[in-house]
């Protein structure tokens, strides 16, 4: 029997901690040529007996994946005591992910909140290294806090490799020198030469994905060009719980990854 | 083939099939109702023909056979995972003709929405429907609205006669108990309304904009968010994943699901505590829009079958169908503003 | 001038009132319950040998008010099919009530109406009426569906609220909390989530029956088995007002009926012979012959079911004026 529900073994390479809440479990990963794996696509990951939580998907190699976590539920609070020398269950990929062909010759914009840097973290490496497939790469990264602010390394990585990265966090204490502010108050600085050959992608939470595309639109930003990943209670990841449909669509079958006009009209 | 038979040689059919088959039908629960001394109507193992409901509607519908209120998946020690058990048995369901309709609707989420679902499927496949024949329909049915008071899709179909029964088989496996004993042909048409006292009309031009109209305000206040609309329904299938242990051995344990609901607090909340539809008005839009409009737009047909459980069981006399009603009302407030 | 036995006229229902020759005539309606025809009878009454007026009285009755003395063989007679309608034992057709000082047995609706009781107090009020009238002692027993206690039987010497065991079938829980939040909401707090699933505290537990009523899929459900429990010896009155206490918990309905019966002997012996009109609360009774005795009495010849917890010690205390022991 094809069993969906049974999940695979997979042992813990590396951690690498970000802030005191989110950490990166590197996990091995042997079914790439299977089931390869896409930025923006998830796994359902679990202990048994706590449970299982989706977790998007921040870092593809041939025999890795990453997955940044958030210390939210008691599924990841269990994760982050007993992460040594552990593993995990795991079964997926799940949703569409980010395809990097839509983005290739193109003006692109990424726009995340908080661990929304996750799902678009492989299309940020792709670009990375293959600078020269796309016109621009224009990042605006939102934190709370300076101790919220993931993949430090990265960032400066992705800065030196000369992409126009702007990270902000909403508060900081007296003598941060960093950028305070939300991600918005940056879009209008956005230095685009061409809306017709632009695309953006807004990752984040709902109110966050709500103003920024806002902002988008008022400096001129094609709707039809707005992509953005939609996060839901995603349980079963096979269209069978219901628990993240909206509308007629299931987040985990049809997105996490959706055209803004597919979804505009969407009211939860 | 259709055979007449009195009780007394339908129950010898019926004994014969139990051979190989577990039956469930409608029956009475005694004593277990919502008050005391009341009784239940629901899906139950039956092991004699005298066991099954004829004369109600079930307050709970069949649908637990299929998607069991909880239902283990796996069973689990630290370092790996087995497969619960499935059915050594085929099983035989007495069911009426919109629950029938509604099998089609829980084979689209299961089978088609996304990949096979395997538990769903190790039943299915060994499922066999006897139609129970409706010779009048029950207070709140609207089954011929919904297209669903006809059935042709069964194994077998009953008739209640004062005599005894009639059945249509046209599972060659079922008929053999009635060839075995030579039971008497009959042309039998299995027992359907043809018309309901209550009419309920779907806007033709319904479309996801109704949300925004002000017809589900009114049960912000009115609904508890109790859930049991989503419970009898046949057609309801969401669910959510729990895994537990074993007190006397944390090492070991089971990951199962249980029937969620999404009237019910918790069904979309995510680990940070962020949800959406808190008001009762918004979870009945959610709800009612699903069964008229968003299921359609996806399958290509309509998600209620008629059975009108949902209005019967509400505790605060909420009507699904009286809602549906007033969704006409609601796009022509909605189109007004645009 | 008028010649009236005033102890035989209290004895057959009848009230002394404050009006010089005037009377007025008690319908007792055993746990409040009557088929509406009754009502149409007492307004008969009411309007050929009364004032036209009637008092609902405290207790579940009818007091069908100005009828003078010479009134009283009249209204017996009209009296007799509403007697006979309520199926009030009595001795001899015709002459009314044989004893008014065991009080109308009161009840809340119950279960034919109410969603919340477990069981049919209507029915139980008139078991036990069958059982204890008629009687002259002063004997006050009340029913209630419940825990809620909307019979208030606590002010009563027997009081009796309805229990259900609730029984939980952990294949057709959904984890909804619905039954854990009505606990906490409306009862005891008895249940609390664990694992997905609720677990009832045994010993909170007081059989109220919210969690069967809450649950939407039919996990909880009552026991076939009704159980009460029984408060005693509550009352009003000058002395010492006080609530009636927990006497058994989990108590079948066989118990109960038996428990009150066996008063009678008890008061009977111990009753104080000069008890103005031979009434005295049972509650001072026990007072002077101290509990031991008065549950060797009441107890005799009850068998109760396994699962029944006898209160201990039972200890009253209440409302105590200055001045008095």
């Amino acid at each position: 029997m094809n069993n969906s529900y049974m999940p695979f073994r997979s042992e813990i390479l590396e951690v690498i901690k970000h802030a005191d809440v989110e950490y990166t479990f590197r996990m091995s990963y042997d079914r790439g040529d299977t089931h390869p794996v896409k930025p923006g696509q998830f796994f359902e990951i679990s202990i048994p007996k706590y449970g299982e939580a989706p977790i998007s998907v921040s870092g593809i190699t041939d025999h890795s994946l990453d997955f940044t976590i958030r210390r939210v539920g008691s599924l990841t609070e269990e994760i982050f005591e007993n992460y040594v020398g552990g593993h995990f269950f795991m079964r997926g990929p799940y949703g569409n992910g980010f395809d990097v062909n839509i983005f290739k010759g193109k003006e692109i914009v990424l726009i995340t909140g908080g661990s929304g840097l996750s799902p678009v973290h492989g299309v940020i490496d792709y670009f990375a290294d293959h600078m020269d497939e796309c016109k621009s790469l224009n990042i605006i990264s939102g934190f709370k806090s300076p101790d919220d602010i993931l993949f430090r390394d990265d960032l400066k990585r992705w800065i030196a490799d000369g992409m126009n990265f702007i990270y902000t966090v909403d508060a900081a204490p007296e003598g941060y020198e960093g950028n305070v502010g939300l991600v918005t108050q940056y879009i209008p600085q956005l230095p685009l030469k061409d809306f017709d050959n632009a695309i953006a992608v807004v990752v984040g939470p709902p109110m966050m994905i709500k103003f920024s595309i806002q902002e988008l639109l008022k400096i001129g930003f094609d709707e039809e060009k707005i992509w953005l990943s939609e996060s839901r209670k995603m349980c079963c990841g096979l269209g069978k719980c219901g628990h993240c449909r909206i509308g007629e669509l299931y987040v985990c079958q049809d997105g996490p990854v959706f055209k803004y006009t597919t979804v505009r009209s969407f009211i939860d | 083939m259709g055979y007449a038979v009195s009780l007394e040689k339908f129950q010898t059919v019926f004994d014969s099939w139990r051979k190989k088959y577990d039956v469930y039908a409608p029956k009475v629960f005694e004593g277990t109702g919502r008050f005391s001394e009341t009784d239940v109507v629901r899906y139950g193992k039956v092991t004699d023909l005298a066991d099954i409901d004829w004369n109600d509607r079930s307050e709970y519908s069949f649908k637990d056979i299929l998607l069991p209120l909880s239902q283990t998946l796996l069973y689990f020690t630290e370092h790996g995972m087995t497969e619960s058990e499935g059915p050594t048995r085929g099983t035989i369901v007495f069911l009426r003709s919109c629950d029938l309709h509604a099998v089609k609707r829980l084979d689209y989420m299961f089978l088609e929405n996304g990949p096979e679902d395997s538990y769903y499927k190790r039943v299915r496949d060994g499922l066999k429907f006897v139609l129970m024949g409706c010779d009048h329909d029950f207070d709140g049915c609207f089954c011929v609205s919904m297209g669903t008071n006809v059935s042709t899709d069964y194994d077998a179909a009953v008739n209640v006669r004062s005599g005894g029964f009639e059945i249509d088989c046209k599972d060659p496996e079922l008929a053999q108990a009635f060839l075995d004993m030579g039971a008497a042909e009959a042309d039998v048409t299995p027992d359907a309304v043809m018309e309901n006292s209550l009419t309920v009309k779907v806007p033709e031009n319904l479309t996801s904009a109704v949300a925004k109209s002000s017809i589900w305000d009114e049960y912000d206040k009115r609904c508890i968010k109790c859930g049991r609309c989503t419970v009898a329904c046949p057609t309801c299938t969401c669910w959510s994943m729990q895994d537990l242990f074993y007190t006397e051995n944390g090492q070991a344990g089971e990951r199962r699901r249980v029937q969620a609901s999404c009237m019910i607090d918790g069904y979309t909340e995510v680990a940070g505590g962020l949800c959406f539809r808190k008001k009762a008005g918004e979870r009945m839009r959610f709800k009612v829009l699903h069964k008229v409009l968003d299921f359609k737009k996806r399958s290509g047909f309509q998600m209620c079958v008629g059975c009108g459980r949902c209005d019967a069981i509400c505790p605060e006399y909420i009507s699904f169908t009286h809602c549906v009603e007033k969704l006409e009302a609601g796009m022509k407030e909605v189109s007004g503003h645009e | 001038m008028i010649d009236m036995n005033c102890g035989k006229l209290k004895k057959n229902a009848f009230r002394v009132t404050k009006n010089r020759g005037v009377t007025s005539a008690r319908v007792r309606v055993p746990g409040g319950h009557l088929r509406a025809d009754v009502l149409g009878k007492v307004q008969e009454i009411a309007e050929t040998y009364g004032s036209g007026e009637v008092h609902l009285t405290i207790r579940q009755g009818f007091e069908i008010l100005g009828i003078p003395f010479e009134k009283v063989d009249e209204v017996n007679k009209a009296l007799q099919p509403i007697i006979e309608e309520l199926g009030i034992n009595q001795s001899e057709k015709g002459r009314g009530y044989d004893s008014s000082g065991t009080r109308n047995i009161m009840a809340c609706v119950g279960n034919r109406i109410c969603p919340f009781a477990n069981y049919d107090t209507t029915a139980l009020a008139e078991r036990i009426e069958k059982a204890i009238f008629p009687n002259d002692l002063h004997v006050k027993v009340a029913l209630t569906g419940c825990p809620n206690d909307c019979g208030k039987v606590r002010m009563h010497d027997f009081g009796i609220i309805g229990m259900t065991e609730p029984q939980f079938d952990p294949t057709r829980c959904i984890s909804c909390g619905a039954c854990v939040k009505k606990c906490k909401q409306l009862s005891v707090e008895a249940l609390k989530m664990d694992k997905n699933r609720p677990v009832r505290n045994v010993e909170k537990c007081i059989g109220c029956g919210v969690c069967a009523h809450a649950c939407p899929t039919r996990a909880w459900t009552r026991s076939k088995t009704q159980y009460f429990r029984m408060t005693l010896l509550g009352r009003s009155g000058k002395k010492n007002p006080r609530m009636g206490i927990d006497f058994i918990k989990w108590a079948d309905a066989d118990s109960v009926v038996k428990i009150i019966s066996n008063v009678y002997a008890y008061a009977q012996k111990y009753i104080d012979p000069e008890a103005p009109g031979g009434k005295e609360h049972i509650g001072y009774i026990v007072d002077r012959t101290g509990t031991e005795e008065f549950l060797r009495w009441i107890m005799k010849d009850v068998n109760l079911p396994p699962k029944a917890e006898i209160y201990k010690p039972l200890y009253w205390d209440g409302i105590r004026y200055s001045g008095l022991k």
